[in-house]
């Protein structure tokens, strides 16, 4: 309206002697601040019933009773990681199994101790020699996984180490007659020499170019094996190592022999990753991941001697179960060498998911009964394998059991962005949100706020804005006045302030943190000349921020 | 190249000329610095004055220094004096305690209670672990075992927490129960909240201890490379009655020890009675060890003790009628009383300097900003000399030492009525805790900061600074305007401080015939009161130059004047609120808070105090009717009536602003007072403080409340005595306009001349010849 510009603001203070007060200022037309409060009487967006469904049985809290934790002797592990809290809402007890998965872990390995009584008499033969090199398998992977998910480090050598501590034992058993329970230790001690031989590149070498050297020593090893003569290059391996299955034994006791031998190789190599896993090394290496060494080393992780380690045990590991591979089969062929065994072993591991346990075993569960179990399918099965890989890579960030998180990430993401169309920004708060705010004073404070907002801007005008100009900190009109006390009593988080760079000469304009010990930061490039020049700055700031909400 | 940063401090604020005087600097970024006796003369660098002026003295101690990187520790804590080791216990164990957690999810461990080396793991301890919940920990190098509580604990509530160690079964067991009363915690009785639990678990091993570590209260023991030993895991919160035992206590002795039982006697290692040692004059730092081998704890960066205890019941307000109520003593992780750093250089100040304020200059890089510091010290002749004294309001400086409020509370800005302008000094104190907080700050646990102490980079205390909050020199370099002004005059002036008056009482000020206070001399003890009255009533006569007079009660303790006490209380107008039944200090076990709540009027000794404050234009005072008296005349001599007096100044260009003092019969000024001028138009931004309202209502601020303004009066007392009150802050800062050439000048120095002189007032005189015709 036109009328605005006749509108004057007389100042209280101009009859006061003393000249300095200005008599008069163009101002707005009043009206109420009330206003914004009637014309608003409901949500402009569609408000729902709330609430969070409970997935999980919350277990009642101990209270007066004594709680007798046990732990896992010797360690100071808890048997179930159980976490006691009050409920955010109700103030009650409750105990949650914050980690589930050792209760998991238990059932599975329950039922694959009881699988061979459940197995079909027709299908007996094949799924216990199935699970036997599943077995094997999985303890392979749980090794692996030691360099690559823990470690961090991209090593391509595994089946090379196997092959190798399989191949010398398979060779000393024929040749020198070591028995059966000779051979794995002697792998495990083969496996350590070849990993104190490839632990060393690693700690100069990353990523690719390391794929690239243990890919290269996969091959020299094939190709150095398949062409000697004392590893029977000529018959496509080594057979007639000293075996722990007795001759004497029944076909059918020998099979269950082999499956549950070989079950409890993969529970070794289970303890084994946990047990470097959860301790020390374990937590130095996954502080030390590839392209955060630096950072790792200048917080004190000496990560190189760790991975030094690491890739012993690793090794170590590894010829253990090479020479128990050679008892278990009775000999080894020259194919633990080739290309597609290396290919086949990452494909459990990516499906699985790189870096967890149950990954490495519950990809190696599916591959190996593709490969072994659907026979039927012919090469087929070798596609599907590659099927399955290709679509988790493409689909999955982490995995099979990367699957959780990922479908929580992406339901958040789902939820705030449907609230973000329905909140306007600085408005009031959303049941949704309100129920997830502890101190409901905010809630009001939120409506207050907006109600206010609305309300101040429709006072910014031209007029008022050279009035700040003119008057700055003395007496103001009331629409002005109005203004700078919302300015002024705003929380400290983000609120402006005035940085004096050189006295009288030089202001810039800051925003504070609101954090004890947060110092504020610089907003804008601007220098301004004086101090009532940066003052009227911010002002400008303030309303531009106001009607931008 | 590193910034280059000096910082530093004096043993001492008030030394006597020839005194020897030591300064503790530490540096960032340079080994060396110059170093400058200097006498400062004028503070405040506003153009419109006459800027920055200092002056070089010559002294042994100028030259370059070494100086080094120095560190402080942050926290307060209690370390038991324990040369025997008794405590290094390595068998079975019972440690307990009341505790009131102030912020249990802090973001760090929390040590309550133990003998913990934090680097090395060895040790036992009790405490709080980074999710909230009670923890006991015991160490033996290489492994730390330990057991933890169900749920968090709940902050500003007591419990009682004990942790027993059983070493031939390995069972270490928690207990944890909530003793919150009607009145002792955050939550009532209707908050449908279980605080207990018990919790054990099987132990691998048994503690180690090692030789050097001590036993700590609230915190435990570290070590840096630069730094060396240090504590750090620092509790906030209140600690009340604690103890040790060398056996596991079973559930029915802790249930026990819960009800406020005596502790029993069997296996007793120690039991500190945090309520024994009170007296009517407060307590000190030590903590009595009340069990058989009398191991007293001792506090380091005061922990503030005259708290609620866990037995509180609110019949009592004071440690004085229950002390046994009072056993609360409260930790914060931020505290910081005294640096303790080396000294840098010690001297004796040159025998043949004047009077006033002094500072060690120390330069270092480009000797700007950070890089220059004064290390400001004030200095007395060794005998009185002249016949006017100049007081430092000191005790004010501390109260303000370090603030920050302009960083930290959101209400600076509208009691402001302008954005801050913070500087660089601001930023750097407020990054680093090192330098401690003022008695206007919080504690980053909440809790208000009531301990404030000198031994420390006083940045705010400094010539050239500006107070952030309201973009102007504050206190001492404000005090420096009217300092210029007496040297600009030629005046014959020695300089007093707060320090000097408190310990030394009235006979400081007895030998200047006249006494100038300073701008803003709000913070007063009982001893500052007395002697100020005592001088004026024993014929002295005492120019209250600023405003916000004798407001607020502090404390020092009799062997230490370094550290102030200063508790917040009353309705309105503070800086944060004590809380309940923590109103008495334990320094002296005085009430803190406002001297008018326990009727101590600042206008029995001035005629006017506290009206109100407001940070927008400042105004000029007008003649007042009495100034008309002919008696008077002498005041106002060749001021014109219809004059405006100080229309303008340095403090927001007038000399009536900032904060006022007013006139007021029913708050003890003395009837006979006149009132020469006022001060009058101070706009909306001016609230008034309305310590008698018993209402808020609107209509307090400067155009609608007529008590907003500053006046300016004059009061004679006994044999010859008398007290002029300018009435604002911003007086003092009107005297360097125009080369202290203004009507401003003029009217004080009247007043000045007339007090200085030996025998009656002008007035009087005039009185008494007219009787004499």
């Amino acid at each position: 309206m036109s009328e605005t510009n006749e509108v004057k603001w007389r100042n209280p203070l101009a009859v006061w002697p003393g000249g300095k007060e200005i008599e008069e200022l163009p101002t707005n037309a009043w009206h109420s601040h009330q206003d914004v409060w009637r014309a608003r009487r409901e949500s402009k967006t569609k408000l729902y019933p709330v609430g969070r469904l409970r997935y999980w049985y919350k277990f009642a809290g101990h209270g007066g009773r004594l709680w007798s934790r046990m732990r896992y002797w010797p360690t100071r592990r808890r048997v179930l990681d159980v976490r006691g809290e009050y409920n955010r809402k109700t103030l009650q007890r409750e105990k949650t199994v914050a980690d589930r998965r050792p209760i998991y872990w238990l059932l599975c390995l329950a039922a694959l101790a009881i699988a061979p009584l459940l197995a079909p008499s027709n299908m007996q033969y094949t799924l216990l020699v199935a699970g036997a090199t599943f077995g094997i398998y999985a303890a392979i992977n749980l090794c692996w996984n030691l360099v690559i998910g823990i470690g961090g480090i991209f090593s391509l050598a595994t089946y090379s180490i196997v092959g190798t501590s399989a191949f010398i034992t398979a060779y000393l058993s024929i040749q020198y007659g070591f028995s059966w329970w000779m051979l794995a230790p002697i792998g495990a001690v083969v496996g350590l020499l070849f990993g104190a031989v490839i632990a060393f590149p690693a700690t100069r070498l990353d990523g690719f170019y390391y794929a690239l050297l243990t890919l290269g020593l996969n091959e020299l090893c094939r190709v150095y094996f398949t062409t000697s003569s004392e590893f029977g290059g000529s018959n496509g391996g080594l057979y007639g190592a000293d075996s722990y299955i007795p001759d004497s034994w029944s076909s059918d006791h020998q099979l269950l022999l082999g499956y549950y031998a070989c079950f409890g190789l993969m529970l070794a190599a289970l303890f084994l990753h946990r047990f470097v896993g959860g301790r020390r090394i374990g937590r130095l290496l996954r502080m030390a991941p590839e392209k955060r060494e630096a950072f790792a080393e200048a917080t004190g992780v000496d990560f190189r001697r760790a991975r030094v380690w690491i890739f012993l045990i690793y090794a170590a590991a590894l010829g253990f179960i090479g020479g128990f591979y050679v008892t278990n089969f009775g000999g080894v062929s020259f194919s633990i060498f080739s290309f597609d065994a290396v290919l086949l072993g990452l494909a459990m591991l990516v499906i699985g998911g790189i870096g967890r346990p149950e990954g490495a075993v519950a990809g190696t569960l599916i591959v190996v009964f593709l490969d072994k179990v659907m026979l039927g399918l012919g090469p087929l099965r070798l596609v599907l394998v590659g099927l399955i890989a290709l679509l988790v890579v493409l689909y999955l960030r982490n995995g099979l059991f990367g699957i959780k998180t990922q479908f929580r990430a992406w339901r958040d993401k789902k939820k705030s962005e449907h609230r973000s169309t329905r909140a306007e920004k600085g408005g009031e708060m959303l049941p949704e949100e309100a129920t997830e705010t502890d101190d409901k004073g905010i809630v009001y404070a939120r409506r207050f706020d907006k109600m206010t907002r609305d309300h101040l801007k429709t006072l910014v005008s031209p007029e008022i804005i050279e009035e700040h100009r003119v008057t700055l900190n003395g007496q103001h009109s009331d629409a002005l006045e109005r203004l700078l006390i919302y300015f002024r009593t705003r929380e400290q988080v983000e609120k402006y302030g005035i940085l004096n760079v050189v006295p009288f000469k030089n202001y810039r304009i800051v925003a504070f943190s609101g954090h004890k010990g947060v110092p504020p930061r610089l907003v804008e490039d601007r220098i301004y000349p004086s101090y009532d020049a940066a003052c009227h700055g911010v002002f400008l700031r303030r309303v531009q921020d106001l009607l931008e909400s | 190249m590193a910034q280059v940063k000096v910082f530093g401090y004096s043993d001492k604020l008030s030394l006597k000329v020839g005194e020897e005087v030591q300064i503790h600097v530490s540096a960032d970024g340079t080994d060396t610095v110059d170093a400058q006796l200097v006498r400062l003369i004028h503070g405040d660098e506003h153009p419109d004055g006459p800027g920055f002026i200092e002056e070089e003295v010559d002294c042994e101690a100028n030259g370059v220094w070494d100086v080094e990187k120095q560190f402080t520790q942050v926290g307060s804590f209690l370390e038991v004096e324990d040369p025997a080791k008794t405590l290094a216990l390595d068998g079975s164990i019972t440690l307990h305690a009341f505790i009131w957690p102030r912020t249990p999810e802090i973001g760090h461990r929390q040590c309550i209670l133990g003998r913990w080396d934090n680097r090395r793991n060895f040790g036992y301890c009790l405490g709080i672990n980074r999710t909230g919940r009670l923890e006991f920990w015991v160490g033996r190098g290489d492994e730390i075992d330990y057991v933890e509580a169900e749920v968090p604990l709940q902050e500003q509530v007591w419990y009682f927490v004990a942790a027993t160690f059983d070493t031939k079964t390995g069972k270490a067991t928690l207990y944890q129960e909530g003793v919150p009363n009607r009145y002792n915690s955050r939550l009532g009785r209707v908050t449908p909240i279980d605080y207990r639990s018990h919790v054990s678990e099987v132990f691998r091993f048994r503690q180690k201890n090692l030789d050097e570590t001590p036993f700590l209260m609230a915190g435990s023991r570290d070590w840096h490379e630069l730094r060396g030993d240090f504590v750090s895991q620092l509790y906030c919160g209140k600690i009340d009655r604690c103890g040790v035992y060398d056996r596991a206590l079973g559930r029915a002795e802790l249930d026990g020890l819960r009800q406020g039982g005596e502790p029993p006697a069997e296996g007793l290692v120690a039991y500190w009675d945090t309520t024994v040692g009170y007296t009517d004059r407060g307590i000190g730092d030590e903590v009595v060890d009340t069990g058989p081998n009398r191991l007293n704890a001792y506090g380091y960066n005061r922990p503030v003790r005259a708290m609620t205890g866990w037995n509180w019941t609110a019949r009592n307000d004071c440690f004085r009628l229950a002390p046994e109520q009072y056993g609360g003593i409260e930790f914060h992780d931020d505290a910081v009383i005294d640096s303790n750093w080396k000294v840098t250089a010690k001297f004796k100040l040159p025998e043949k300097i004047r009077s006033g304020a002094y500072a060690m200059r120390l330069r270092s890089g480009d000797g700007t900003g950070l890089a220059e510091e004064y290390v400001v010290f004030f200095v007395r002749p060794k005998k009185p000399t002249g016949r006017i004294a100049f007081l430092f309001s000191t005790a004010t400086y501390l109260a303000y030492a370090n603030e920050r409020f302009a960083l930290d509370g959101s209400i600076v800005q509208p009691m402001g009525g302008q954005p801050p302008t913070i500087t660089e000094p601001d930023i750097e104190m407020y990054k680093n805790p090192e330098f401690g907080l003022g008695a206007y700050d919080h504690h980053a646990d909440g809790a208000g900061v009531c301990y404030t102490g000198y031994h420390r980079p006083l940045l705010n205390m400094r010539p050239k600074y500006r107070i952030s909050a309201f973009g102007m020199p504050w206190n001492f370099p404000a005090d420096l305007s009217v300092v210029a002004w007496l040297e600009h005059k030629g005046y014959d002036y020695d300089i007093l401080t707060d320090e000097d008056i408190h310990y030394e009482g009235a006979a400081a000020m007895a030998p200047y015939n006249c006494v100038l206070n300073s701008t803003h001399p709000e913070y007063y003890s009982e001893n500052m009161m007395d002697a100020t009255e005592d001088y004026i009533a024993g014929g002295g006569r005492y120019i209250c130059v600023g405003a916000n007079s004798f407001c607020c009660n502090v404390a020092f303790r009799d062997d230490d004047p370094t550290v102030m006490e200063c508790r917040k209380v009353g309705g309105h107008w503070k800086a944060w609120l004590a809380q309940p039944g923590e109103y008495h200090m334990a320094t002296t076990g005085q009430m803190g808070g406002l001297w008018n709540k326990i009727a101590r009027y600042g206008q029995k000794i001035a005629g006017v105090t506290m009206a109100g404050e407001g940070f927008a234009h400042s105004r000029p005072y007008e003649l007042m009717p009495d100034a008309f008296d002919p008696e008077l005349a002498w005041i106002t001599k060749g001021i014109e009536p219809g004059e405006l007096i100080g229309n303008f100044g340095l403090g927001n260009g007038g000399a009536a602003g900032i904060e006022l003092d007013r006139y007021h019969l029913d708050f003890g000024t003395p009837p006979d007072t006149k009132v020469i001028a006022s001060s009058g138009g101070h706009p909306d931004n001016y609230v008034a403080m309305d310590e008698e309202g018993a209402y808020a209502h609107q209509g307090f601020s400067g155009t609608h409340n007529h008590e907003l303004r500053g006046d300016f009066t004059f009061c004679p007392s006994h044999n010859g005595g008398a007290v002029v009150a300018t009435g604002s802050i911003a007086f003092g800062m009107a005297l360097p306009i125009n080369n202290f050439d203004n009507n401003v000048s003029t009217l004080l120095g009247n007043v000045v001349d007339a007090f200085a002189e030996p025998g009656p007032l002008p007035g009087a005189k005039e009185k008494v010849a007219v009787a004499a015709e």
